[in-house]
Parts: structure tokens; sequence; C-alpha cells
């Protein structure tokens, strides 16, 4: 345990007072944590703020910061011995000023960019790194999430030997026992398991382990993997390929089962590309047309202009016919025949609109396959974007460079060689594989005939149970690392504090494999990246990177792939020649949790399902058709067989999902034991009762279901029955229908165009309305009396574009994360407490079997004349010069009548003392500049007021107006699509008061008079003519239901 | 069975002269008997019964004292309440109380002042059972805030930070109107009782009772001056307590009407209130005076005539109140809101639509029984019929709360239930004013018996005199 102090902690008192101190001062961390200083929010840096001494704020900060933490946390890995309080403050270092340092994540084998929020040394919000091309400064639920893995309570603190805690020495002792034995047989017995992991350092490892062990078997698993991207090209190429989508300029988007935006491989960039490409402001502004082929409704579909439902084993048809209908048109497909007519079951009229437009917009097009359908399908779509001349254009393939692919085979192998006592030692480097892996290929069983299993994890789950070795694994943001995007790009991983617990950083262990001695990470990292540096002026160099968060000019190739014909069209004919099965279809994707991984986060599991708005609990979709079929309504617990297993699992009704097909989440119904055995509380009884991890029998596992040969889909096979019982489930939005209700409003893209021929002359003319529902005829609006002007200083408004909004919920899990909110638990969101302060309403529009899914987000309006003010008994919540609806906790008695009278309903009531409830732990992560509400109170968004605040102090000091842009809320700031905007109002040259005056502009419940300061753009449906829905074919349907 | 056979003496005189009032005091009445049946309700030896009766209700009552003391460590989330639904039973309770209450202001100040005589035996106890709906009222917008402890907050107090209450809020004219109401009640009642307190204070037998009563009859002799002085401020009582029968309830109706929900800004609402109020007020008295009547053998004061003077007011008010029903149907339709539009339609078909047609059937169809002479004398048909007025009044208040549960956002309806311990205060509610009542019925008397003794025959100056 002893072995990495020397890194971090142990020489500072010896180094007091020296020359020498002060230059590591200068450092991030005493030996090699070198960076640039770094100014404000944005991780722009700003080297002037540097102080002449070279003392660094950030080290001072993450050395006091780290030690308060560790302070307060029980098992604190070492006394704070080497500290002593500041008796004269250090220039520059002022407590309580969050600095913020870019680093990147390593998601599931694909290196994303982010901006780490620190407050006096604790890491407390995650973003996104607007440098790095896989986030473009946006993130997700996940990323934001991913701060409570790090405060989560039952981390894995000691090694663990059996249930016994022991010693990294103990570990490297019993390791080096077993590598003497591996050395001499070449690794024969040695199996790894491991995710894949995108880090250039990691493969640099793990090639000198596989130089140095050459028979040890090496297995890559995670259950969202793309393993059928980049089959499908090895298919159609003959080399692994990834496709990256740059949708900015495209004008047809196909998405073929991929939520694209939302869960597939450099989903946050093409999420991006994808909304820039439908933002028109201007009658003149293009837009793209995307199509949506998908069983499932996903957060994607809600997006798109056609959707078409359709059972997966359709899509092989599907593709197949819109391959053979472009061939048709003319596309030359290099041979590629055999292709399926559409048939009865695929809409033919739908594939032929789709071929023509895409024929119409060649290089300008994109087909989008998503990782649940086989490689087949993605050989032929690879082979349709490059007959389309889309490749180099809105469609890039990039070979992976370092990730270890995926492979399900490798599992397989391996698993297989336990069985038969081949292996005798089994590393597994993260992933939690027994709760995760195919149902058919049995690891656990596999495991028990293996004698020595190392467990690489941050927590106790189910893995854990199945291995005699626990090596507590560090988070990311306690370590050293690097990572790869998709595209190449080259991404470094610093750590934000030192490790809470004892743990061992990814790097650090396969190198300990390997050599037997343990390296800090940091070493190991500039080892490799000696190599892509130019080696003059490393140490500029690489500040630099740290400081961008990204190595700059690292980003790869594209290739121009050459399409084999034949592989492909022989790939293809035999997937469609494959029958499907009888019985029902399956569905598999991954929700709120993930696959799992995210179970143990509470933000996650209240973060409802953005289609189902379930919370606390994963339930088994069906069409509205097939649930009449079966007779099943919401909430029956239904059993459902596929590949002799079988799981009861309430069902839910999810209209727009195809006919016959079952939809199932993966990540729920994770097991595990009490990680407290109870403990001493101020609660009535003096004892908190042992706390069990959060995902802990939350909904169902489904993995029994999840076969090798069905990871994504299950083509049939699967057996449904009613068991009789029914649950209650925690839904947040009870309500699918907007009753007509204009809240959500749209036009058609011809409308939007045609709309300046009505002669828009900067007046609102009630006849011509572009939106609809359409905003009830009105009285002119008049106050009583004289309002106040809002006309002076600052003020504040908001747009929300909902034609870039997909509705993902990265929004609520940001808000959340910057305003401290806690979770209620599933009971109190049955009750309907939850207290996100930003939720999205979901409402279907059409018919029932095949609607359209409309998603807004819905906060707090700010409305100028608020009706929630003039009824608070205690002038609680008051309006600001600057046009805040404020809201002041500790003046509330909690009467709760403003929450009655806000037509939004977007207050939230701490009914309990919620905020009790978090674990300390978790307490760490909170924003200081938020204060904690306690129960009785009312609260609800205050567009991040402390934001504002902050950004105005600034620029108060620098003598100058805060300049737009400069606030970013935190839902702006997470979002991918970049749908909301903040700003001044009054600045006429403001981003936000051009969009809050575009054609598409309305604020919902106008006639109200409320005058709210937020506003959403309009929904533009870009409807294919021939394929238009009847009512808004010619667009201006308004004109005609008007005079109706 | 003397009192029934003068019971049927009595209607067969009104069946036969029904322009001559019935005697208001059935019997053979004199001051002295009227004095001695009063008083001996209140000075008799503790009976078991009542002393029993007091055990159970005590006990209720400690229910809500155990539901309050749990409320206030846990926090108001052990309610059924949620968002959008952030008020529940609390409030549904609170206005259905102060509504109870309203019936006795009515009929101790604006009959006094519209000289019905026929109020004064039942003027007492209505007055007592005002006071008694009010402290239960108050109890719930007490109790219902989040931060208990800083309710106080709500009284524009003066503090260092010269922060006032919110004087736009319905909810502090609330705190006016009712904390006023309470207090002006209180007086009243407390001057009414004056001389027959005198009157118990002087049949007093022990020593510290004499002295006890002596000290809250202030000295009262019955002499001319004081009752000069007394009846002048009995009728300045009066009439400051008349508006406040208007006020009170317009006052509280306006939580509802001032806010934006469709549903609850109607400007029907006050004059809808007050009459449902006296509605509710007249059947919890009816409810009241029937047990009283039996339990303490007053039949000769609560008379049929009474009861049936009480009937023909839940006849008329309860038609008001369904006229009103009826005219925010029209009025939802003529607006042509589409929010208004639904929220009515939805309170008739909606997920509370059994909410609905429960509080129609109680307060529109059942008190069209009084249209029937025999049947609104009828003494089994009339409490049935006031247990029913009680429970949809009630229903009414619950209807047009929980129409928050689905306002302008589809997204965010939900249904509302309340939870046991939601159950638990209103029952524990009952608990507190019955046992008020029964202390009330031990120790005061429960008939004004100076102001009874005012309408009979011999009270007339002319009594005697040729006619």
């Amino acid at each position: 345990m002893r072995w990495r102090e020397r890194d971090y902690w142990k020489s500072l008192s010896e180094l007091a007072d020296t020359e020498e101190f002060r230059i590591h001062l200068h450092r991030e961390f005493p030996e090699n944590a070198d960076q640039l200083p770094t100014t404000n929010g944005n991780g722009n840096g700003n080297s002037g703020d540097d102080t002449p001494a070279g003392w660094s704020r950030r080290n001072f900060l993450t050395l006091m910061g780290a030690s308060m933490a560790l302070a307060g946390l029980a098992s604190c890995r070492r006394p704070v011995e080497t500290i002593v309080p500041h008796v004269e403050r250090p220039l520059a270092y002022d407590p309580g000023t969050p600095e913020f340092y870019a680093t990147s994540v390593d998601f599931e084998g694909e290196g994303i960019g982010l901006v780490v929020q620190s407050t006096d040394g604790r890491p407390t919000k995650i973003d996104g790194n607007e440098q790095h091309p896989a986030s473009l400064g946006g993130s997700n639920h996940l990323l934001q999430s991913s701060i409570l893995h790090l405060y989560a309570p039952e981390r894995l603190r000691k090694h663990m030997r059996g249930d016994a805690e022991a010693t990294a020495e103990e570990f490297v002792a019993t390791w080096n026992g077993l590598r003497e034995t591996f050395a001499d047989n070449r690794g024969t017995g040695l199996a790894v398991i491991a995710p894949p992991y995108s880090s250039p350092t990691f493969a640099r490892l793990k090639r000198a382990f596989a130089r140095r062990f050459p028979r040890a078997r090496w297995a890559t698993w995670t259950p969202l993997s793309n393993e059928t991207i980049s089959t499908g090209g090895e298919l159609a190429t003959g080399r692994k390929l990834m496709p990256k989508y740059e949708l900015a300029g495209a004008r047809v988007i196909v998405g073929i089962d991929a939520d694209f935006t939302n869960d597939e491989p450099n989903a946050l960039a093409t999420a991006r590309g994808f909304a820039d490409s439908r933002r028109p402001l201007e009658p003149t502004d293009g837009m793209s047309r995307h199509y949506q082929i998908e069983s499932t409704y996903t957060v994607t579909g809600s997006a798109a202009d056609h959707r078409l439902r359709l059972a997966p084993s359709l899509m092989p048809t599907f593709i197949g016919a819109l391959a053979r209908e472009l061939r048709q048109l003319g596309l030359d497909l290099q041979g590629i025949d055999n292709l399926p007519a559409a048939g009865a079951d695929v809409d033919a009229a739908f594939v032929k609109t789709v071929a023509t437009d895409l024929m119409s917009q060649t290089g300008r097009s994109a087909i989008i396959v998503g990782r649940r359908q086989p490689a087949p399908i993605h050989a032929l779509a690879l082979a349709i974007n490059t007959a389309l001349g889309n490749v180099g254009n809105t469609v890039f393939y990039y070979e992976p460079t370092d990730a270890e692919p995926v492979s399900l085979a490798s599992l397989n192998e391996t698993v297989s060689a336990m069985k038969s006592g081949d292996i005798s030692t089994c590393v597994i480097l993260g992933g939690n594989p027994v709760y995760n892996a195919p149902a058919d290929i049995d690891l656990a069983g596999g495991l028990e005939r293996v004698a020595n299993t190392i467990y690489f994890t941050m927590f106790v789950d189910e893995t854990a149970t199945a291995s005699d070795w626990l090596i507590a694994a560090s988070h990311y943001l306690e370590q050293w690392g690097d990572t790869r995007s998709v595209d190449g790009t080259i991404a470094p991983t610093q750590p934000l504090i030192a490790p809470l617990y004892d743990s061992v950083a990814n790097i650090e262990l396969i190198h300990l494999m390997t050599t037997g001695e343990i390296v800090p990470s940091v070493d190991l990292v500039k080892e490799t990246w000696a190599d892509v540096l130019p080696r003059r002026d490393f140490d500029r160099n690489w500040k630099t990177a740290l400081h961008d968060g990204v190595l700059a000019g690292s980003v790869g190739a594209a290739t121009t792939p050459r399409v084999d014909a034949r592989s492909v069209g022989n790939a293809f004919a035999t997937l469609l020649s494959q029958s499907s099965g009888n019985g029902l279809e399956v569905v598999f994707s991954s929700g709120p949790v993930h696959d799992g991984s995210f179970a143990n986060v509470a933000w996650c599991q209240e973060l409802p399902h953005p289609i189902t708005k379930q919370a606390w609990d994963n339930v088994a979709t069906l069409s509205w058709k097939t649930s009449r079929d079966l007779g099943i309504e919401n909430g029956d617990v239904v059993s459902i067989s596929l590949n002799g297993a079988t799981i009861e699992i309430p069902a839910w009704i999810s209209p727009g999902q195809a006919d016959n097909t079952i939809g199932l989440t993966l990540g729920y119904g994770r097991t595990g034991e009490p990680y407290n055995e109870g403990r001493r509380s101020s609660n009535l009884f003096g004892f908190e009762p042992p706390r069990q991890n959060v995902g802990t029998d939350v909904g169902v596992n489904v993995y029994p279901l999840r076969t090798a040969n069905a990871l994504g889909v299950a083509t049939g096979g699967a057996q449904l029955t009613k068991t009789g019982a029914r649950v209650t489930l925690a839904q947040t939005q009870d309500h699918w229908s907007m009753e007509g209700r204009p809240l959500y409003r749209e036009a058609t893209y011809r409308a939007f165009q045609a709309h300046e021929s009505h002669g828009k002359d900067g007046k609102e003319d009630l006849h011509h309305q572009l939106l609809t529902p359409e905003k009830p005829h009105h009285p002119p609006l008049l106050p009583l009396w004289q309002q106040h002007k809002f006309d002076t200083g600052y003020q504040w408004g908001m747009t929300i574009d909902l034609n870039a909004c997909t509705g993902c919920g990265a929004c609520t899990v940001a808000c959340q994360s910057e305003n401290n909110i806690p979770v209620v638990g599933k009971e109190q969101v049955i009750q309907g407490r939850e207290m996100h302060w930003l939720r999205l309403d979901r409402y279907y529009g059409g018919d029932l079997d095949n609607p359209d899914m409309n998603v807004m987000p819905m906060m707090c309006q700010h409305c100028e004349y608020a009706p929630c003010e003039a009824v608070c008994p205690v002038a609680a919540t008051v309006h600001d010069s600057e046009g805040l609806n404020t809201m002041i906790y500790n003046r509330c008695i909690g009467t709760r009548y403003c929450s009655n009278n806000c037509p939004y309903k977007v207050r939230r009531f701490n009914f309990f003392n919620y905020t009790n409830d978090i674990p300390k732990e978790h307490r760490l992560q909170f924003n200081q500049d938020v204060t904690i509400r306690f129960r009785g109170v009312m609260e609800k968004c205050t567009y991040c007021t402390q934001r504002i605040n902050k950004a105005k102090f600034k620029a108060k000091q620098e003598d100058r107006t805060v300049r737009d842009g400069e606030i970013v809320t935190a839902c702006q700031q997470v979002c991918p699509t970049k749908a909301i905007v903040f700003g001044d109002l009054n600045d006429p040259e403001s981003e936000v008061s051009k969009l809050t005056k575009a054609t598409r502009s309305y604020r919902m419940l106008e006639e109200y008079n409320l005058k709210p300061r937020t506003s959403y753009l309009g929904r533009i449906r870009n409807y294919h003519p021939d394929l238009a829905p009847k009512a808004t074919a010619h667009g201006h349907d308004h004109d005609t239901k008007e005079s109706a | 069975m003397k009192t029934l056979r003068r019971r049927a003496d009595a209607s067969a005189a009104t069946a036969t002269m029904p322009w001559v009032d019935a005697p208001l005091v059935s019997g053979t009445p004199s001051f002295g008997s009227i004095t001695e049946d009063i008083s001996r309700v209140a000075e008799r030896p503790t009976t078991i019964t009542w002393l029993a009766s007091l055990g159970l209700v005590g006990s209720f009552a400690l229910v809500l004292l155990i539901s309050i003391g749990w409320l206030f460590y846990e926090g108001t989330g052990i309610w059924g309440i949620n968002v959008p639904t952030a008020w529940g039973w609390a409030i549904v309770n609170f206005v259905w109380w102060v509504g109870i209450g309203h019936a006795g202001t009515l009929i101790s100040a604006i009959l006094f002042l519209f000289r019905q005589k026929w109020r004064t035996a039942i003027n007492r106890f209505a007055e007592a059972m005002t006071i008694f709906a009010v402290i239960c009222a108050l109890i719930f917008p007490g109790i219902h805030v989040g931060r208990v402890w800083v309710v106080y907050w709500m009284f524009p107090l003066p503090n260092q930070m010269l922060m006032w209450p919110n004087f736009r809020s319905p909810l502090l004219w609330d705190v006016f109107a009712v904390s006023i109401y309470f207090t002006v009640s209180l007086l009243f009642w407390y001057t009414g009782l004056i001389p027959d307190l005198a009157t118990l204070r002087d049949r007093a037998t022990g020593k510290i009772r004499r002295a006890i009563l002596g000290i809250l009859s202030m000295g009262w002799r019955g002499g001319n001056r004081q009752w000069q002085h007394y009846e002048l401020a009995y009728l300045i009582l009066a009439g400051v307590s008349t508006p406040l029968v208007l006020s009170v309830h317009s006052v509280v109706s306006t939580d509802f009407a001032v806010s934006m929900i469709p549903g609850w800004h109607t400007t029907i609402f006050p004059p809808y209130f007050v009459a449902g109020a006296i509605f509710s007020g007249f059947a919890m008295v009816l409810t009241l005076a029937i047990i009283v009547r039996k339990l303490f053998h007053l039949e000769d004061y609560f008379t049929i005539n009474h009861l049936e003077k009480m009937n023909i007011i839940m006849l008329v008010t309860g038609m008001m109140v369904g006229y009103a029903y009826s005219c925010e149907f029209f009025i939802a339709w003529y607006s042509g809101n589409v929010y208004e539009t639904f929220a009515f339609v939805n309170r008739a078909t909606g997920q509370y639509a059994w909410a609905y047609w429960t509080m129609v059937l109680c307060n529109v169809i059942s008190p069209q029984v009084f249209w029937f002479k025999n049947l609104r004398r009828n003494i089994v048909v009339m409490f049935i019929a006031s247990i029913f007025i009680n429970i949809g009044m009630w229903f009414e208040r619950f209807v047009i709360v929980i129409t928050l549960s689905q306002d302008f956002l589809p997204s965010s309806w939900d249904y509302y239930s309340p939870t046991l311990w939601d159950i638990l205060t209103y029952v524990g509610s009952f608990g507190l004013f019955f046992s008020l009542f029964l202390l009330f019925c031990k120790f005061v008397p429960v008939v004004a018996m100076a102001e009874v003794k005012g309408v009979l025959p011999e009270a007339d100056p002319h009594h005697g005199g040729s006619h």
C-alpha cells in the first residue's frame, strides 16, 4: 500500500521551503503533473493568470481539496500529516473558486474529451470539451453521472483477497508467484477478459503483455459493443472500419435501427451535426430530411421527419429493398445482387421515396445503421454510402488503431477453455462480464473451474462474487491515462484528485501483470506519448495537450473503402436466407442506466426513460396493437421466454413500436449485498439501516434472455404470457396526449418556407400563424396596472429549439448535478414528487399505432408577470430587475401555493428532507454555489443564477458588461445538439434575442399574458411531398382549419 | 310522552292556521321552567355517559395530536399531496370547517338583525359550533405549511429586516379574514353568554363554582342599565359579524378564484362559497341540534318548527349551490377557453367524476326532499339529509382542490389520493370538535336562556293586555 505514496505526497514536508518545493508546487502533482494555468469556466486557458512566482493555484487547490476530501472519509488512505493550513494565502489561490481541467474518459472503447470542474480539490461537475471532436462541448447523462461513480459510497476501498482486505504488496507478491509460472510456459493457462480500452497506453502495454505471454488468451467484451459495425466494415472492405458521420451538410439522413444521436458510437458529435443540418431560422435556410426506420421508439426516431416502424426481422428486407430501388434508379452498386423486393411487409412506397430522395442528394446523404443490426447490413450500408458518394462528405471511415475490437468469439473461446480446465488464472479487467455476458456463454460456470480469478473493479458486483482477488480500480478522475476517439484523436486523461481509496489504474495493472512492478500511471502515459509527441520540447507539448484536453493534429486519416461487392452480396444473401422463428421478436436496448454499469447511480435510476418515462424500473414495451392482441395493460407482469430462459417483467404500451415486438431495456435487476452494516445516524432511532447499493433489486435483469446470437435483436422465438400479477410503476408522466393544446407547436417545412409571403411585417398576424396547434385567439393582452418595464440592464432569457432537441435527458441530469437536486426514490416518484427542475415532456400525436413523439424540455419559464409571485403570502418568490423569477429558500414557509398557481407546474417541493438521504460521500459532489434545500421549501429552475452572478461579478471586476455567450446554463452546456441558448434579451445582438425574434419562436401559454422569458422554436417537419400526412401535404393546413 | 303530545298539538295548530307562526317554545314554558330546563343540563353531576363520550371523542382528538406530531417530525410528505396537486385534504378540511362555522354567525347575527326570533333557541350552540369549527379550520392552514416553525411569518410582524408579508396573496387575506372572524365570533358568543352565566352563578351551590362563574359573568346583575348596555353591545357585535358572514368565505374563495388555474379562476366563487358555507353550516347545526335535543331533552326548545325553518334555508342555499355548479359549466363553455372547458368537462367525466357526482347527489339532489312538508318535518329524513349535505359539501371542496391534478400541461397530470395520515388528521379534527362540543354542553347553557325568555309571550310588554 505504500508503493505509491512517493508519487504524490510523501516528499512535501521534506521539500518545504526549498527551491525544489516551489518547483513542485508549480506542477499539478509534485512529480509530473505540470499544466498550463487555467482560468475560468470553459477550459480556455489564459496564461496571463499565472503568477510570476510560478505558483499554480491549481496545485494548492488540488492538494488542499484532496486532503479535505480524504479527511472526511472513513477509510482515508493516509493521515494528512504534511499539509499545514495556509497562514498566508498563496497568491492567486482563491478558496471556493472552481477551477476547470480538461481530461478525457474511455467510454466503451471510445475517447470522449471532458472539462471537469474542481472545487477546492474536489471534482464536482463533468462537462464536454469543446475542442474534442467526440464531444464538441456536449455530453450526455452518463458522462454527467459518472462523477457519482467516483463518490459512490459502496466503492471498493481496499484490494480484497477472498473476504479479507489485502494490500497492494500482497497482490504483487501473489502475482509475481503466478507470473513466474506463466513466464515459463509463455502464458499457457492465463486468460484476460477486458472491456475495449481505446487508450494508446493500454494498447502499448497490452502488446507488451502479449509479447511476454504469447499463449495467454485475451477476450474483449462489452455488452453494448460496436462489433457488428466493424465486422460489417470487414465484410465489405476486408478491414475493420468504424464510421464517423458528419451530418451538418447532409440533406437526407436515413437511420436504420440506429439511435445515432444518443446511443451509438460517437453519438455526441453525430447529434451535433444532425441538429446543425436541421435548424432553419430564415425561410431560405436549408434543412435535412430524416427518415428513421426502427422497431422501438428512440429519441432519434422522435426527431425524424418520417418514421417507419418495422419489426427487427424485416430490417434486412428493408435495406435490401432500398438498395434494389436505388439500383433501379441507376445507382452503381458494383454488382451486389440478389436484393429482395419490399414485399408485403415493408411499405414499398416508403422505400421508393427514400431511394428517390437519396438519389437526389448524392454526396449529401447518409445511411446510418445501428449497432444492434448484424454485420451484413452494415456492410451493405457501407456499400450504398460509398456508391452514393457520401464517403468523404458526410460519412468517414476510420480503422480502429488501439482499441482491441470487441470479439464475441474470443469470449466464447475463453470460456470454453475455462470449462475444459485449460485456464488456471483469469484476470478480468473490469466490465462486470458475469452480469452482462451472453446468457449462453456460462462465464460464471467457467470461472468456477479457474483457480485464480482476479477482478479489477470499482464495485463489489456480480463478477466480484465469482472472483478470488478484487483489485480496487481507480476512477478515471483519479488516474492518468489517454484515450482515442473514433477518428483517431488522442486525448490525455489527467487526474482531478488523488485516489480516494487504495486503488490502481487499469494501465498500472496491465503493466504490473507484465512486469511485476507498479509504475505510476503518469510515467506509463508519458512513455507512450514520448513516441507521439515531438521529442524536442516534449514538456511544452505535453502541457499544451493537457491544457487543451486533446492532442492537436492527432486525428487519423479517414480511409476510402474499396467495397468487395461479392463479399457483401454473399453475406447479405446469407442473412436474408436465415429465416426468423415464430413468435414475438425482441429488441434489446440500453436505457438510463446504460448496460447496468450506471445502475448504482441514483441520478440515472431516477432519470425517466426518454420514451416510456419510467423511472426506477425497466419494462417490456409492446405496441398498442400487440398489447391489445395479447390482452395486456400497462403494469401487467408478463413472463417472457426466449432461447430457453424466462423472465418476469412488467409490460408497458409504447405507441409507435413495431407490432409483435418486445422492447427490453438492459442494465436493471442488479444483485448485491448491503454495503454497510448500519451506522450511527441522527435520525429518530440513532441508527441508519444498512444501505443497499442504489441499483440492487431495481427492475428486472433481461440479460438471461440475451444470447450470443441475439445480442441486439431476436428475430422471433419469444413467448409472452400474462402472469396475472400487476405492479405500480414509477411514471413521471401519466398522460400522453397534448389534448389539442398549443404546447408543442410545429409547422411543415413547406409552410415555413412559404410563410414570408404572408407579409410578416413584424407585427403578429393572427390569421397567419405559422405554428400548429395555433394559439387561441384572445383579446389584446393589457396589464391591469402599470407593470415594470424590464427594459434596462440585463434581461435574461432562454430559447429552446424543438427542432434540435432530441429529448435525450442529458439536461435533466446536468441540472441535477449543477443544482444539488436530490433524488427521491421510487415510492416518491410514484407519489408524483420527483424533484427534477428540468423535465422532458413527451406527447404523442397522430394515431396510436404510429404516432409522432414530441418532446420538449420544460423548466421554470421565468414569467415577467409570474403567477407564482402574486400568491406567495411571505414574498418568498419575487422578481428581480433582470427578469429572473427568484426563489428565496430561507423565506419560504412552504404553503405550496406558488406551485398550484404555476401553469407549467415546474416548481418542486421538498416534501421530506430529501437531501438528508444523500450519502455523505456523494455530498462531496455538491456544488458549493448552490444552497442545499431543507424540507418544506419550494425550489425550481433558477436559470443557473449562480453562473449568472459569477459572470456578472467577473464582468464588473473587469469593468465591462457580460459578453454574449459568457453565461452558459448547465442544461445549455450539456446539450449535445445545442438546442438551448441563454443570454441577454436586452442586447439586440445577442444570440438569444435573435432567436427569440425568429419566425418559429413562440412562448407557451402566451395568451395568458405571463410573458415567459423562455421561448421555444417550433418544430419544423420536413415532409417528403409523397409521404406527407394528408392534412399537411400542401402546407398551411392552419388556414383551412381556421375557416372550418 | 308528554313532549310528543305537545309536539302533535303544535303541528296541528300550525297546520290549521298557517299564517300564524307556531310558538317558538312548545309546551307550557315559564321563565322559571326555562331556567330550570336549561341550567339543569349544565349543573347536573357528571354522568358516566358524558365521561365515556368525552373519552371516545377525546381519543380521536389525541389522534389529531399524534398526526400533527408526526407531521411536524417528518414533513408534509406524510400526506398524499404531490406536484401538481400540492394542496390536499388539509385545505379541503380547512374550507369545509370554515364553511361549517358560517351557520352560527348567520343565525346569531343576521337573523338577529332581521328579528327572526326563532333563532333564539339555536343561536347559542350554533355559535359555539362556529367557534369550534373555526378552531378546527385554523389548525389546517397552520400545520399544512412545509416549515411550520416559521408559520408566524404570515403575520405582519415588525422585524429587523423590514420584511412584510405579501399583501397580494389571498393566503394573507385568509389570515386576516379568519382571525378576525374567530375573534368577533368569540366576543359575540361570550357577550351573549354573560346573562346566562350570571344565572348559573346565582344558582351555583359550590363556592369555587360561584367564584369562577362570578368572574366570567363580569358582575352581571340584570339591572336595567346593564340590559341597555348589553343589548346595544349585542346589536353592535351583530352588526360587525354580519359582513363577516359574507366576507370570510368570499376571502377563502379567493384562494382559488385569484389563481389562474382552470376551474379555480372563476368570479362566481365568492357568492357561491358563501351560499355553500351557509348550506353546510346549517346542515351541521341540524345534525348537532337533532342529537342535542334528544340527549338533553330539549325538544321544547329546538322544536320541529326550528328544524323546518333550517331545512327551508338548506333547500334554498342548496339550490343556489346547484345553480353555481351549472353556471360554472355554462361559463366554461361560453368563455371558449379550452383549458376552462376541459377542466369542467373533466370534473364530470374525468378521473374524479365519482367525487363530482357524489357532490351533486349530496348537495343538489338530497335537499330536494325538503320540498315536501312532511319530509322536512321528519326527524329521520332531515338527519340523513343533513349528513348527506355535510358529506357533499366536503366533496365540493375536494372537487375544487383536486382540479389541480389536471391543469394546463397534460405532462404534469397526476392522480392524487390521500394517505392514512390525511384521513387520521381529518378524523382527529372531529375528535377535537366534539370534545369541545361536549365540554360546552357540560359547562355552558346550550340554549340562550335570556333570549328565549325574551320571545315568550310573557316578555311582550303587551302581554296580558287587551288584544
